[in-house]
């Protein structure tokens, strides 16, 4: 029976009664396998500190899909717990693990999201249960194959030589620094050591608008083998995937990295920090959950680690699970630190 | 749950293709983006190197000859002045230089497109769903492959823009040839009119109204498309736009996006007012 052909003949009122009651058994059945599936769901045992699903922070890049999977299945099938992840961007996941919309954040950038982050810790709303990698890295890149053509080029202080190498189409007479994403923090970071290495007037500071952008203009090159001169941060597939260099900087201090990541005219030559990664979890999930809070104040992982895993899952094109699942059977030695024995043996046996 | 194994996975020897395609054609490609940036960035030093009255007296005086009114030509002086008293002459100016060239080229590549549309029924059965595709394929999906054969800025910018406005100035000027006075075009026939003298001397002024109003339509659907554009590298209002939503400043959001509405009001006005001129 369609639909609308009743109504054409019919009146509405007519067809809807005739819908509601040739449909209302299934409907009942259906709802009786749902209840019934519930049901036995719910019977199962559970050793979860909460019984409701813990949910994840999905935040929008690729090594958080990867740490979540992990996370998640370990807390699954070692602790037979429900998770779940809401998808998002920092700030207003970042808000929501302050609120208690979400429990946990896997990576907490906390130069990135500043402000939120520290509001929240100094009201007691979240809590920093551990460092998930303490080695991320960012700078100034360029492809392995030129640095091997260029033996000279090793810092930026030798960029201003090699401007004619990184030619900017659109400005041929200058090189072209491709600049992190146009309104993030890094960008201004950048643009102010632009300024400070005196390289203002011999690259254009190019901005792309999104991170696709820029991950797609080193691919590109480096599939052609050209010369790209671009910032870049890791751990992501990105670095993972092509051999890149990272450039010397003057060494890192404290008072110009707060002037220089702060202020948008600030030029100090100053390199950048190796960023702590933390992992943050509400405040009452923290209360409500001492076991899954140990294991994450346990969990942790690197950076190179964290690499290898995003490309190669971009290489075999797979997904965050497939790559969670590789990473628990080939580096038991890793994450069995990370929980109790017993746990370990949980989630080794449903590995098989 | 659909079985799986009647699931075949295309996706892998697409990324082979496109591997492939960069590594061995990228020199090819990226002479063709070299030759279509010197065109835009010649258009774009020509207006950002001219006086800003002078840009201001220029559009108003189109405006003028578009409309033969006082009015209409005034308004459109004081809404470019607005621009610039909003701090943006510089970005709109960069902005206005990558729309003109992306309507330049939907109009030269629509035109023809819509023409062979007309001409042949199976042409325009085929040539739909393409159309359909270009207007509704999710930008990102055919842009990262082409930023990464042209290189991010303002090539695959313009691709971006073209492939979005292109299609209703291909759609409406198959309409308009479509629905030429069928008497018109029977009168011509019968003084012994060749093909050519029937398209180029009776259809196509009698579809001149149609075709101006698919240019119109270009002209619209290229600005909209100009924060995307900015997602891949082309300076200008969508920048600032880009830039005020990521550091959630929308003061600074909404100002770009102001003069984004400001310059399409302007173009949208007098593209009409020749659309309407023309039909008298």
């Amino acid at each position: 029976m369609t639909f609308a052909s009743q109504i054409n003949r019919k009146s509405g009122r007519e067809c809807q009664i005739r819908f509601v009651s040739k449909r209302a058994p299934m409907i009942r059945l259906l709802m009786s396998i749902f209840v019934l599936g519930v049901l036995l769901s719910g019977t199962a045992a559970r050793a979860c500190d909460i019984s409701r699903p813990i949910v994840f922070a999905g935040l929008d890049w690729d090594s958080v899909g990867f740490h979540n999977a992990v996370a998640r299945r370990i807390l699954e099938t070692g602790y037979d717990c429900m998770t779940d992840v809401i998808p998002g961007s920092t700030i207003p996941l970042l808000q929501g693990v302050a609120r208690g919309d979400i429990d946990v954040a896997m990576e907490v950038w906390k130069d990135a999201a500043a402000e939120v982050w520290l509001r929240a810790l100094a009201k007691n709303q979240v809590v920093e249960v551990g460092i998930n990698f303490p080695d991320a890295l960012q700078g100034w890149y360029v492809p392995r194959y030129v640095v091997e053509a260029h033996p000279d080029l090793k810092s930026v202080a030798d960029l201003v030589k090699y401007k004619a190498l990184f030619k900017d189409a659109e400005e041929p007479a200058k090189g072209r620094f491709y600049n992190c994403v146009a309104g993030w923090e890094c960008e201004v970071v950048n643009t102010n050591k632009l300024r400070a290495y005196k390289l203002e007037p011999h690259f254009t500071n190019f901005r792309p608008g999104t991170g696709v952008a820029l991950a797609a203009a080193i691919g590109g090159a480096y599939l052609k083998r050209e010369p790209i001169l671009a910032y870049y941060w890791g751990p992501t597939w990105v670095l993972g995937a092509y051999d890149l260099v990272k450039l010397q900087e003057p060494t890192w201090n404290d008072t110009d990295w707060k002037g220089i990541s702060t202020n948008a005219d600030y030029p100090r030559a100053v390199d950048y920090p190796a960023v702590t990664v933390w992992i943050g979890a509400n405040a009452k999930f923290v209360k409500a959950a001492p076991t899954v809070t140990t294991f994450l104040s346990n969990y942790r992982t690197s950076a190179a680690l964290v690499n290898e895993a995003l490309a190669n899952m971009r290489e075999t094109n797979t997904n965050d699970n497939a790559a969670a699942l590789r990473f628990l059977k080939t580096q038991p030695q890793l994450w069995t630190t990370w929980v109790p024995a017993d746990v370990a043996a949980k989630v080794q046996a449903a590995l098989k | 749950m659909f079985p799986d194994s009647f699931t075949i996975s295309i996706a892998p020897s697409i990324n082979a293709f496109i591997d492939a395609l960069i590594t061995n054609y990228g020199d090819g490609f990226r002479s063709v983006g070299d030759a279509v940036l010197w065109f835009i960035v010649g258009v774009e030093q020509i207006l950002r190197g001219l006086p800003w009255w002078l840009v201001i007296v220029i559009a108003a005086s189109i405006a003028f000859m578009a409309s033969r009114r006082a009015l209409f030509a005034s308004l459109t002086a004081l809404a470019l002045f607005a621009v610039g008293v909003l701090g943006l002459w510089d970005q709109a100016m960069q902005t206005l230089a990558l729309m003109l060239v992306a309507t330049t080229f939907s109009a030269a590549i629509g035109v023809p497109f819509g023409m062979a549309l007309a001409r042949s029924g199976r042409v325009s059965i085929l040539a739909r769903p393409i159309l359909d595709a270009m207007q509704t394929l999710p930008s990102f999906v055919y842009l990262v492959p082409a930023m990464m054969l042209f290189g991010l800025g303002k090539v695959p910018a313009l691709l971006a823009t073209v492939i979005y406005a292109m299609p209703p100035v291909a759609r409406l000027t198959e309409l308009g040839l479509r629905t030429a006075d069928p008497d018109a075009v029977e009168a011509a026939l019968a003084f012994g009119a060749s093909p050519r003298q029937k398209l180029w001397h009776v259809e196509l002024p009698l579809a001149l109204p149609s075709i101006m109003a698919g240019i119109n339509q270009a002209t619209m659907l290229a600005l909209s498309m100009v924060v995307v554009a900015s997602m891949i590298g082309a300076r200008g209002l969508g920048e600032e736009v880009l830039v005020g939503i990521q550091r959630l400043d929308v003061g600074r959001s909404v100002v770009a996006g102001l003069t984004i509405v400001i310059l399409a009001v302007v173009l949208d006005r007098i593209t009409q007012a020749a659309t309407k001129a023309r039909a008298k």
